[in-house]
């Protein structure tokens, strides 16, 4: 029969337990984890390992290349043209969407009647999938049956003929036309929220002090939404840079390549070129490229907080 | 005596032998493919066609009467033209067997073969006696589209090519042809060259525009390519130089080109550069432009056959019927522009039965009824349906239209193919949207011959000199 424990048995029973405890958690958690490492990290790895290669789709070949085709990426003038395409979308349509969904926001934080209806119908664009959105642009935009020449030939008084989608100085404007129009009511949304949850007690108090409106806004309510702004900045910024459906739907990325993006050349090297290794390599680019802009921009936010 | 005797019954029975044999001998290749393969009743091939109305062809009619002779089931996989080439490649890749049968583009034909993702089929050829059908094929489609180095890898199914479709009523007034004899010193007729085509184009449109301008045609860069590669070579123009693979498309014949091409829509009507397929169609049948270039089906619908089936039901009702006169485009050789063969894919596990379906829809008699069925977009590609009496009196000027496919199929220019030449194409689609956008035609035209010079350098000179010198050996390459 056995006595009671020493207190050192007993600490040794308490750290046992501790460690089976600890040891369980991670054994229940380990078949999603490794799951999850299998789907995300393991074409990853592939990919890495392809991008070594010199695997083309049209001929057997699947030899190791070494870094040739990391070299190829710096010699690729086309590709870096389709990067600069789509950090010039970017840098317009971030700053648009974001102006224009704070007003939004603005002007439908106080209660009035309907309001859930409003904001219901003001966020139907982004229900819809960017390819559907992107051919129905395609459709309004048509030169001779689309609405928008339609209109333009009501104010012009003859009917209008404008190229939205072939005319050089036009493509652009078309694109950012459907890609605001589809994105800003995401930016309303989340700064609804943001703007919803500010302390109105500060806001008073400043009233009752006698700040100005932009001054109330300025010191007490952007301070207060920076943190869910900045991230709603972050995913649309995201967004942007693998900009794909809409700009594929309304001009393929011509006239030429001019509205290239790099998704959309991505696409083009690997599912109509077949350059699956390079592919593999502009994949890597991207995500070297998005991974130091995600890790600066939380740096800077943690440094803000 | 004796040897009268052996002799006698010997003789007789001979006969008799030769007499059972002679169904077989004159059985057809659709019946033969029938016969062989019921064997294989109960099983589903699948088979790769275009989506939309290409596919209601093995959907309506082909694929229900193969089942129902035969057994077999034959599941339709639909893809659109431009995800073809990539989805056959991606299966070959994987070795999936998902695809037996196949529909490709002619001149993929060549890169799916180095791909190893096509069956070459003499072996099936020669075992279910096809060989005889196949040479009745016209000459530009069977010489052109049945073979890679010599092997039969698929069989041409399709007799695409561009024809002219003018207003005849138009060019018959006595009035139009007086006031253009007047001002250009020649008949009105059919344009037998481009310059003539820019004459008449805006002749017809000072005279009648904007309720209808003097022609109209796709722009759209996947179609307008094409009109690009024959207007190039009509005026002379050669692809590459054959001994250094240098591409010669930025000469001048191909600034020529470009610049007409661009010169001609200004009498054609505005935001033409955005027409594909469809909006060209509309506007003919509706009166709106007075010729087009176009594959075959234009002329069918313009005369208004098959237009009162359902699957039509989206094309506009001709108000042209009756008045449409048919050309060979200016130059008199037609670009072939796509076409379609029937292939079986390497990874099949069911060759012999795709094979014979195959077979089947490809012989004179199956693919006699798949050409003119009213919503099919098979258009006449053996010398029996040029010729057929039922076709002919379709329509009262299907004659004519027939005449004209047979001289175009005569004279047709085939569309490049050497290796990789989906990249060689793209390079030339975004020249044409770059076109439409206004910039320098010679500026465009030496970015892709730049392009085309590093493709070839990329795939191998030598290589690609040997699969160009293939296909420029073809009678049907250049223009004679």
């Amino acid at each position: 029969m056995s006595g009671p424990l020493s207190a050192s048995e007993a600490g040794m029973g308490f750290r046992i337990g501790l460690f089976a405890d600890r040891r369980f958690k991670y054994l229940v958690i380990a078949p999603a984890v490794f799951i999850l490492l299998f789907i995300g990290l393991f074409p990853l790895i592939y990919s890495l390992v392809v991008s070594f290669q010199n695997i083309n789709m049209m001929e057997e070949d699947t030899s190791f290349s070494g870094l040739m085709q990391y070299r190829l990426l710096f010699q690729d003038l086309r590709l870096w043209q389709s990067l600069g395409h789509t950090l010039l979308i970017t840098a317009i349509a971030l700053p648009i969407e974001l102006l224009i969904g704070l007003l939004m926001a603005l002007l439908f934080l106080e209660h009035m009647p309907g309001r859930p209806v409003f904001v219901s119908l003001l966020v139907l664009p982004t229900m819809i999938a960017p390819i559907v959105a992107g051919a129905t642009w395609r459709l309004l935009f048509d030169n001779r049956y689309g609405p928008i020449n339609q209109v333009l030939g009501w104010f012009a008084g003859e009917p209008m003929t404008v190229l939205w989608v072939i005319k050089a100085n036009l493509v652009y404007p078309a694109i950012l036309l459907a890609e605001i129009w589809q994105w800003t009511p995401f930016m309303f949304l989340i700064l609804l929220a943001a703007l919803s949850n500010v302390d109105k007690n500060l806001t008073e108090a400043a009233e009752i002090d006698g700040a100005s409106d932009w001054r109330i806004f300025w010191r007490i309510v952007m301070p207060a939404i920076w943190p869910v702004m900045a991230i709603a900045l972050l995913i649309r910024g995201l967004d942007l840079f693998r900009l794909f459906d809409v700009v594929w739907a309304l001009t393929k990325g011509g006239p030429g390549t001019m509205t290239e993006t790099i998704s959309i050349y991505t696409y083009i090297q690997g599912f109509r070129q077949f350059e699956t290794s390079y592919t593999a390599a502009i994949a890597f680019l991207v995500i070297v490229m998005l991974s130091v802009a995600v890790i600066f921009a939380l740096r800077r936010m943690e440094i803000t907080r | 005596m004796k040897i009268r005797k052996i002799a006698a019954p010997m003789s007789v029975a001979a006969l008799m032998g030769m007499l059972a044999a002679a169904p077989a001998w004159a059985q057809s290749a659709a019946q033969t493919a029938v016969d062989a393969a019921k064997k294989y009743a109960g099983t589903e091939i699948t088979i790769v066609w275009e989506a939309g109305l290409q596919s209601l062809d093995p959907l309506n009619f082909s694929g229900p009467k193969w089942e129902e002779l035969t057994g077999i089931k034959v599941k339709v996989i639909e893809v659109t033209t431009s995800e073809m080439f990539t989805k056959i490649l991606q299966e070959h890749r994987a070795g999936s067997g998902a695809y037996d049968a196949l529909n490709v583009i002619p001149s993929w034909m060549p890169d799916l073969v180095r791909a190893g993702a096509l069956e070459p089929l003499d072996s099936f050829v020669d075992k279910y006696g096809f060989r005889d059908e196949l040479q009745n094929i016209a000459p530009t489609y069977r010489d052109n589209q049945m073979t890679v180095d010599g092997k039969i890898y698929g069989f041409p199914d399709d007799g695409d090519l561009f024809i002219l479709y003018y207003r005849k009523d138009l060019f018959e007034d006595a009035a139009n042809q007086a006031e253009f004899k007047a001002k250009h010193g020649y008949d009105l007729a059919a344009p037998e060259t481009w310059e003539q085509y820019a004459d008449i184009g805006q002749f017809l449109t000072d005279k009648y525009a904007p309720k209808m301008y003097g022609a109209g045609q796709f722009r759209q860069p996947a179609y307008g390519i094409w009109m690009f590669e024959e207007r190039y070579r009509v005026e002379g123009g050669k692809f590459f130089d054959p001994k250094t693979m240098r591409a010669q498309i930025n000469n001048e014949i191909g600034v020529k080109a470009y610049e007409g091409m661009r010169n001609d829509n200004k009498f054609m009507p505005p935001g033409v550069e955005t027409w594909g397929f469809v909006e060209a169609l509309s506007s003919f049948l509706a009166g709106e432009i007075a010729m087009t270039i176009s594959w075959p089906p234009f002329g069918r619908w313009a005369a208004g056959y098959g237009l009162d089936d359902a699957a039509l039901s989206w094309v506009p009702k001709s108000t042209i019927a009756g008045k449409v006169g048919y050309a060979l485009p200016p130059g008199g050789t037609p670009q072939l522009a796509a076409g379609f063969s029937l292939s079986i894919s390497s990874s099949s596990k069911n060759k012999e039965a795709a094979y014979l379906f195959i077979q089947w829809l490809n012989s004179e008699e199956i693919s006699l009824q798949r050409v003119q069925l009213p919503y099919a977009l098979r258009d006449p590609f053996r010398e029996s349906h040029f010729t057929d009496s039922e076709y002919l009196s379709r329509w009262p000027d299907a004659g004519a239209y027939l005449k004209t496919l047979r001289a175009g199929a005569d004279t047709g220019l085939l569309d490049l193919s050497i290796l990789q030449i989906d990249k060689y194409e793209e390079a030339l689609r975004q020249s044409m949207s770059r076109l439409w956008a206004g910039e320098d035609a010679k500026a465009i035209l030496d970015d892709v011959a730049a392009q085309w010079d590093s493709l070839t350098d990329k795939i191998g000179v030598d290589r690609q000199r040997m699969a160009y010198a293939d296909w420029s050996a073809k009678p049907n390459a250049y223009p004679k």
